[in-house]
């Protein structure tokens, strides 16, 4: 008796959200809103969702704070969106139809739980803004065409577990902000050098010990340019030069001197330093513990 | 071509003065003030008790040269070899007569009978008249106003005269006394006959017939120079038929211009030169140069092409350049006067500035039009600057945090797993803590 009146109550509250959500999507599609705010409404399932796909015209879809775990296919069948928020959610796993959404500008897939990428992840014809902040994603994750996504100009990468940065990255050739904070990153590619357009770089809270000198060919000093590269084991020149300011940095790495230290730093093999940071608290990895 | 014909209406040797018609005074005083002969011949008609002065000048006249027909002193200065009309009404004027000549000895000029001693008498140019004799020969009226015209010998009234003998003008239709004008295979007043174009007086000018009409010279010129696909000089109003001149929007030919520089008289070889002075347009202070002067003078050269700039010049970039060589260095289109963005000693249009250079929104990727939130070193416009995490639009007033320079809304950061937000907040006292020193 007393059982059966539990499970009445837990299913009272799912419908009684259910409905909540319905009323969203109604409400959507009676009154033509193109922006479809669904945040922080603890779904699970895009089951919960009835009649979502069935706004084909919205541009913006903003899922925020819920526990969603996986994408279905069919989100590719909102062919007019622009915008996917999935920021803090429990996805795993993507479709590979995502990448083939002809409209989607920004993607946010920060604070989930992804440990891989589709194959073919790189094909999104606009995407602009990628955010894949605080996930479980390194190096072997990325699939061999996720530097191919050309028109990308923000990528979004800290807190996660890489400790190279693919050669690829130099073929974003519209990338403007590149964030690699709180990674295990140990050396960074000299192709960076090629992001003409970069001016926002984070590579604080990495393993780095030096900078590659073509860096110092980009813009990321100017009063439009933020560097920032905190807590990482740098060689002494460079962090004494960080003492004075990201500007001296870039300043010194430019020189001659920096250029004969850093060939010298590479020839020596120096031992990459161990990991500073313990990652196993994250919400990311929740499932894992 | 043809030219204009003057003769004199009617030929009689002997006719009334023009001064004498009212209908001409009348004209004349219509025909403007602004002609002084006109102005003058627009004295009221003359009465009788002005006639006692006129004559006795007349009779001063007679006394001195004897016999000789007197002529009036009159201000016009056209038909002078007319003479004059004249009657004397007045009572007095007859006394005078009397007391000055030998009645017995004369007679009436029409009746040829004699005077009683107590008859009036008239007196006109000499001759004699009983009153009831001095009267127009074809209505047998008296003359109004006793005024009268003469031909062949007889005198008319003014309505008669004009009636038999005054030819109309071509343009007004009215009578024409005094000079009239045959052209055009019809009479015309001097003042009613002028160019079709222009409405010049050519009556001493001369005429050009063109296409039925009567033209002036210049008129004529014009025609036919447009109809030839050629010039006027502004100045001399000649056809140009080769070499022309521009000068501050006109056309000229060159031979009326000199060098500013040199003096050497200008051929279609001389250049204009834009020069500004504030509170003039560039019209009304360009100059004319010859080509080797012109040449001399430092033209500016294209920034972009290396070659003199003879037409407008833009200064920009601390160089000059053609208006259609100073372009946007991104997309190469010229700005023609638009606005252009300078950064790096290059010029950029508006959007292409925008896309290299800032202010397009973060979202949307466009440039923004209207207002501006401007902060983590980026811009959004209004209505796309909200909370990158979860999309809740934000505005002046919302409190939000930086996260990965990015704006995060105070929920959505709260939300955020305590590990991050201590790093976070490590990070930012770190910053804090650098900015300060």
């Amino acid at each position: 008796m007393g059982s059966m009146e539990q499970g009445s109550v837990s299913c009272n509250f799912l419908s009684a959200k259910m409905a909540k959500v319905k009323r969203v999507i109604d409400d959507a599609r009676d009154t033509q809103n193109p922006e479809l705010d669904l945040v922080d409404k603890g779904i699970a399932s895009f089951e919960e969702m009835p009649g979502l796909f069935a706004l084909a015209n919205i541009t913006r879809l903003s899922l925020s704070h819920n526990k969603i775990e996986s994408l279905p296919p069919a989100i590719a069948n909102l062919e007019h969106l622009e915008i996917l928020n999935l920021f803090n959610n429990h996805i795993e796993d993507l479709p590979t139809s995502l990448s083939s959404m002809p409209n989607l500008r920004i993607l946010n897939l920060g604070m989930n739980r992804l440990s891989k990428l589709p194959r073919g992840f790189g094909a999104f014809p606009v995407l602009e803004v990628l955010d894949l902040t605080y996930n479980n994603l390194n190096e072997r994750a990325l699939p061999g065409n996720f530097f191919m996504i050309e028109s990308l100009r923000a990528l979004y990468l800290g807190d996660n577990d890489f400790e190279f940065i693919p050669p690829e990255v130099g073929m974003l050739k519209n990338l403007q902000i590149l964030v690699l904070r709180d990674n295990d990153i140990i050396l960074l590619p000299k192709e960076i050098g090629d992001l003409q357009r970069l001016r926002e770089l984070h590579i604080q809270g990495n393993r780095l010990l030096v900078l590659p000198p073509e860096i110092g060919t980009l813009d990321l000093v100017g009063s439009k340019s933020v560097l920032r590269m905190e807590n990482n084991p740098w060689v002494t020149p460079i962090a004494d030069q960080l003492q004075v300011g990201v500007s001296h940095v870039i300043e010194y790495i430019r020189s001659e001197t920096y250029k004969y230290l850093y060939s010298r730093q590479m020839a020596a093999g120096v031992p990459p330093p161990p990991p500073i940071s313990d990652k196993s608290k994250k919400i990311s990895r929740k499932k894992e513990n | 071509m043809s030219s204009s014909r003057e003769v004199r209406s009617p030929p009689a040797p002997k006719m009334k003065g023009l001064e004498q018609s009212f209908l001409y005074q009348r004209r004349q005083m219509a025909h403007a003030q602004a002609r002084e002969l006109a102005a003058s011949n627009a004295r009221t008609p003359l009465h009788e008790k002005d006639f006692q002065a006129e004559f006795d000048k007349i009779q001063e006249i007679m006394n001195e040269v004897g016999g000789v027909t007197p002529l009036p002193k009159t201000p016009r200065s056209f038909a002078p070899n007319l003479a004059p009309p004249w009657q004397i009404r007045s009572p007095q004027a007859e006394r005078m007569r009397e007391l000055s000549m030998n009645l017995g000895a004369s007679e009436c000029s029409r009746c040829h009978e004699g005077f009683e001693p107590n008859e009036k008498v008239l007196n006109s140019n000499g001759e004699l008249w009983h009153p009831q004799c001095f009267v127009c020969v074809q209505c047998f009226r008296p003359f109004p106003e006793g005024v009268f015209y003469e031909f062949e010998g007889r005198k008319y009234c003014e309505h008669d005269f004009q009636v038999l003998f005054a030819p109309c003008c071509g343009k007004c239709g009215e009578f024409i006394i005094g000079r009239v004008i045959k052209a055009l295979n019809a009479n015309w007043h001097p003042l009613c006959f002028r160019c079709n174009m222009c409405d010049k007086e050519l009556a001493d000018l001369g005429f050009i017939k063109n296409a039925g009409r009567a033209l002036c010279h210049e008129c004529n010129a014009h025609v036919k120079a447009a109809a030839i696909g050629k010039h006027i000089c502004y100045k001399c109003k000649q056809v140009i038929e080769e070499g022309l001149l521009r000068f501050r929007g006109e056309v000229y030919h060159p031979y009326h211009f000199n060098c500013a520089s040199c003096s050497v008289e200008l051929n279609s070889d001389a250049r204009e030169v834009t020069t500004s002075r504030p509170g003039y347009s560039a019209n009304q202070v360009n100059e004319l140069y010859c080509l080797r002067c012109h040449d001399k003078m430092g033209i500016p050269i294209c920034g972009a092409c290396r070659r003199p700039i003879e037409e407008r010049v833009v200064t920009a970039l601390g160089k000059q350049w053609h208006v259609e060589h100073f372009v946007c260095a991104k997309c190469e289109k010229p700005f023609l006067g638009h606005r252009h963005y300078e950064r790096k000693g290059l010029a950029y249009c508006e959007t292409h500035y925008h896309q290299l250079f800032g202010n397009l929104c973060f979202v949307c990727n466009q440039v923004i039009s209207g207002d501006v939130f401007t902060c983590l070193n980026k811009a959004w416009c209004a209505d796309h600057f909200a909370c990158a995490l979860c999309d809740t639009k934000l505005n002046q007033k919302s409190k939000f945090f930086e996260f990965d320079q990015k704006p995060a809304c105070k929920k959505c950061y709260e939300k955020l797993p305590i590990e991050l937000r201590r790093r976070l907040k490590r990070m930012h006292e770190e910053q804090a803590k650098k900015g300060s020193v």
